[in-house]
């Protein structure tokens, strides 16, 4: 029924694509090759392509440990952020009082600039025995405001007679969020899942305050191995972040098809 | 030799006998030690601390490593906390702060204590750690400012060898540059592009260090002909924007003439430039023989549980065995003259080009400047470098900068008096 | 005709009870978070603001300062170009948001291979800012840069132009770097507010006869508005966010151009050692951000720009 022509999209598209891919093809291109970025002129492709260098990352660091670390720590805070948010922002998406007050402070909350929240982060985690620890270095995130609002915007589009239903149908609030808001809400949830991971994965400032001890540092810590002067080869930094991108793209593209809309059984919503 | 490995074992024998009874006393005592970007040295430390460890025995020693712009915020954290690790390496001028604020334990009474230590160093290296009369650091490693030359360049255009003075380096920078090249780059970090101003007579700041002295005739006159070799192409603007990666980066792909940066970048420019060897790279004093620093040292943290264990370790780890070995494995110079003398022996005979490059850094140890022993040399850098890169990419005129320059340093001088 | 209201009484009692109940239900779900919230920002912010209006450095014990560093504050020329700057950029966010919601649109679209259009623009995002950032430095460099290298070929300029070398192009190209990391973020809150339009409203406008133009703004733009107060709310953020992009591309030069107060407050805190100073900015940067917000909530309709969906 809706004929539009379908090409002056695929156009912009290809353009947008082109433009996001340019910077991205020549990091890939230098991580393959460690050719210098500064040489002129810029090649188009990758002189004596070759894997070296993501093998290099591979047995320069102790990799695999941690990509446990950096594993088990995004796994917490992803859980955290579901299961609070999600909790969050279905309170929020009912009226009581103070929750006006409690919007502000959820908002406030997010203008504070990690740089100035280092060193009382940090005796807190402290007093709270968590230095050093999986659960110390998830804490801080297993909770962002962002992502309670997108819960939030998601169950506010549910219609409440749904929700007065299921209250009639006796069900408790706690079910009413897992067995009925969660199951519309699948783009809300996977927009957390990717979010919470990509912050916690690819947080870098708080695990290098945090941990002490070498087999508690997290991926992006390892990014210093090839930053110290006498390997600082763009080469190799590059294969490093390729290898640290790559868990966040198979996410990303494994919960894409949560944002392919027209799925819904016109039960459920309208 | 001899003496030492006698003294060596005695002190041995000496530890293990008084070691059961220390033992029952207390379970183990924990070394931390805080390195700034080594941890490449990893198999040499470990065998080090191995060594360590076998003369005293019941010691455990955690080693971390700290990228550079991350040490600080580190170490600080860990001060308020209260845990600061026991050694910590630190680069540059920040060291001052921290003892100032009495964050570094005074290791002039360990020296006086054992004359030997304060020998076996350079006497110059290892008076850029004393403070207000008392020595902080004893050396890690040095690394002064240089003048490497792209010698193919300097034959195309016709040039003999190095420049003898400032306006021989401005002129030679002039003649390499056209199209995509250019003929000077400096690095710009911990004031190691001071000789460029140095060599002009130029001062910082007055012997007392409370007024501004760079506001006069000469310091305008070199700036306004920096600023002029900036603008057409003499000097990369990369000197006055760029931090590491870019001005090594730049010199390295071989579009540069001449790197003024210190023995560190012969490693980074090394490994990214394929063109480099001894036929092609030049290394050599700037005119003047000026030199700025950026040294390593080794500090006590004042928070330290065993300042007298931490001590012996750091004796350690600068002695001449020590030195050496690092010394060969980093190619850097060490400031132990046993080590450096005996190592670059050696370098001369493997890898000249890293020998003439390491050769510079023994060379004019009197001539050092850029380094003043200040707390506040954060702020001091703060308020100077901007209007020095305001003049040299023609924002303001070379007059303007310094006088503003001049305003901002004094406002600060007198806030600290 | 007393049981009457006594039962109306008494079922209004059990409604209140029970409406109480269940707000005591909705504050043990905000329990978590707030929990979270209070240790890791709200503690801080206090620790902050306490430490504002005191002498203070790691190593010394505190001493009351009253309002010295705000004072310092007024004749810091630094603080009041970083905070210029971050003006800057926090209005450039809208730019973005346009951007991205355009982007956002044609991704949802019923096209062919529309996911990989997704994935691609979404690459950006994940990636380490300190790979962008030296990709993007490069990418500026006034001699070898990829873009001034294109402009002499394509023979748009006949001087390259320095970009990162020069005070009135220095932020621009920050912000564009910026630009291209968050546009994949934008997207994504975009898409998932886009997934909350019911699809029938559409269809039924269509039915109807209206156009494509007619339907995005009545029925699109009004339903997306929590998202779009939400995306405006993280652009907003980013100019505390963006603290590594310009840490590593910049450092905040030439000169100050590229300063921002988030770059200021690390600088006085952890190179200075300056912790009061950077407290004080803190402070008034946090301020700056509620204000701010706070005029965003009121122009988006309040309530956070929840719309309604009666």
């Amino acid at each position: 029924m809706n004929r539009y022509p379908r090409w002056p999209i695929h156009f912009a598209l290809l353009l947008a694509g082109f433009v996001m891919l340019v910077p991205f093809y020549w990091v890939l291109k230098t991580s393959v090759s460690g050719e210098n970025i500064y040489a002129y002129p810029p090649s188009i492709l990758p002189a004596r392509a070759n894997l070296f260098y993501y093998v290099d990352v591979w047995y320069a660091i102790p990799f695999a440990r941690y990509f446990l670390n950096s594993v088990a720590v995004s796994a917490i805070a992803v859980a955290g952020n579901v299961v609070f948010n999600a909790m969050a922002g279905y309170a929020l998406s009912h009226g009581f009082r103070g929750k006006n007050v409690v919007l502000v402070l959820f908002l406030s909350c997010m203008m504070v600039p990690f740089q100035a929240t280092i060193i009382p982060a940090y005796l807190i985690t402290g007093k709270l025995g968590l230095l050093d620890s999986w659960l110390g270095l998830a804490l801080p995130q297993c909770s962002t405001i962002i992502c309670i609002f997108v819960f939030k915007a998601s169950f506010d589009a549910v219609p409440r007679s749904l929700i007065d239903a299921a209250r009639i149908d006796g069900l408790s609030e706690w079910r009413i969020i897992w067995h009925i808001m969660m199951p519309l809400s699948k783009a809300a949830i996977a927009t957390n899942v990717i979010l919470a991971f990509i912050w916690s994965w690819n947080n870098f400032l708080w695990p290098l305050i945090m941990t002490r001890s070498a087999d508690m540092q997290t991926l992006p810590l390892g990014l210093a191995r090839f930053l110290s002067y006498q390997e600082d080869t763009t080469g190799a930094l590059y294969a490093f972040c390729v290898m640290v991108l790559a868990p966040g793209l198979l996410l990303f593209l494994l919960a894409q098809k949560e944002f392919i809309r027209g799925l819904t059984s016109g039960a459920t919503k309208g | 030799m001899k003496r030492r490995s006698l003294v060596k074992a005695a002190l041995a024998g000496a530890s293990t006998l008084a070691a059961p009874a220390y033992l029952r006393a207390q379970s183990t005592r924990k070394l931390s030690i805080l390195t700034w970007n080594i941890a490449d040295q990893q198999e040499l430390f470990k065998t080090e601390f191995a060594d360590f460890k076998a003369a005293n025995p019941g010691v455990e020693i955690e080693w971390l490593d700290k990228k550079g712009p991350d040490l600080p915020a580190f170490y600080q954290t860990q001060i308020v906390a209260g845990t600061p690790p026991d050694i910590v390496d630190l680069q540059g001028a920040i060291w001052v702060d921290y003892a100032a604020k009495g964050g570094l334990v005074d290791l002039t009474p360990y020296l006086q204590k054992e004359p030997d230590v304060a020998k076996r160093f350079n006497a110059d290296y290892l008076n850029g750690w004393v403070y207000q009369g008392k020595t902080y650091l004893l050396p890690f490693y040095v690394a002064k400012t240089l003048l490497y030359y792209n010698k193919t360049m300097f034959k195309e255009a016709g040039l003999a060898g190095p420049p003898q003075s400032f306006g021989e380096l401005l002129g030679f920078a002039e003649k390499m540059a056209k199209a995509e090249k250019t003929g000077f780059l400096t690095l710009n970090f911990d004031w190691l592009y001071w000789p460029l101003f140095k060599m002009n007579g130029v001062e910082l700041l007055s012997p007392d260090g409370k007024k501004a002295a760079f506001n006069t005739p000469p310091a305008i006159d070199a700036l306004a002909q920096l600023a002029k070799a900036t603008a057409s192409g003499g000097i990369n603007k990369i000197s006055w924007t760029g931090r590491w990666v870019e001005p090594n980066g730049a010199f390295a792909s071989g579009t540069v003439g001449m790197l003024h940066a210190h023995s560190a970048s012969y490693f980074f420019v090394k490994g990214q430039g394929p063109w480099i060897n001894d036929q092609t790279l030049g290394a050599a004093q700037v005119p003047g023989f000026w030199s700025t620093p950026t040294n390593h040292g080794f500090a006590i943290s004042k928070g330290s549980k065993n300042p007298d264990l931490a001590w012996s370790f750091i004796k350690y780890m600068t002695s001449d065995k020590c030195a050496s070995a690092f010394f060969k494995t980093r190619s850097v110079l060490t400031a132990n003259t046993v080590a450096d003398t005996e190592g670059l022996a050696t370098l001369e005979k493997t890898e000249p080009l890293a020998a003439s490059v390491l050769r510079t850094q023994t060379e004019h140890t009197d001539k050092l400047t850029g380094n003043w022993p200040l707390p506040y040399d954060a702020e001091l850098k703060d308020a100077f470098w901007p209007e020095i890169q305001n003049a040299a990419l023609g924002r303001k005129d070379a007059k303007t900068a310094l006088s503003d320059a001049e305003r901002v340093v004094n406002r600060l001088l007198a806030r600290k008096a | 005709m007393a049981t009457v209201i006594d039962t109306a009484r008494t079922r209004a009692k059990g409604v209140v009870r029970h409406k109480t109940r269940r707000a005591l239900l909705f504050w043990c779900f905000l329990a978590p978070s707030l929990l979270i919230f209070l240790l890791y920002r709200i503690i801080p912010v206090v620790w902050n603001l306490v430490l504002s209006f005191q002498y203070w450095s790691p190593l010394k014990a505190a001493e009351p300062a009253g309002f010295d560093h705000y004072e310092d504050l007024l004749y810091d020329e630094v603080f009041w170009q970083a905070l210029w700057n971050t003006l800057i950029v926090i209005a450039s966010a809208p730019l973005g948001i346009a951007v991205a919601l355009g982007l956002a649109l044609l991704v949802n679209a019923d096209i062919r291979g529309r996911d990989v259009y997704r994935t691609i623009i979404f690459l950006s995002y994940p990636l380490m800012t300190v790979a962008v950032a030296i990709i993007w430095r490069w990418m500026f460099d006034e001699r070898v840069g990829l873009i001034n290298y294109t402009a002499r070929l394509l023979d748009l300029v006949d001087k390259p132009i320095p970009f990162l070398n020069s005070f009135t192009w220095a932020l621009p190209s920050v912000i564009v770097a910026n630009t291209w990391q968050i546009l994949g973020f934008y997207m994504i809150i975009l898409l998932t507010g886009l997934q909350n339009i019911p699809h029938e409203l559409h269809e039924a406008a269509a039915i109807d006869g209206a156009g494509a133009v007619h339907r995005f703004r009545r029925i699109t733009l009004p339903l997306l508005r929590p998202s779009l107060f939400l995306a405006f709310v993280i652009g907003m953020l980013n100019s505390i966010t963006s603290f590594d992009l310009v840490y590593v591309m910049t450092g905040g030069g030439p000169g100050r151009a590229t300063e921002i107060l988030v770059t200021y407050i690390y600088k006085l805190g952890f190179v200075q050692t300056k912790f009061d100073d950077a407290a004080a900015v803190t402070v008034v940067f946090f301020a700056l951000l509620l204000a701010t917000t706070w005029a965003a909530n009121r122009l988006a309709g309040g309530n956070v720009g929840a719309a309604e969906t009666e």
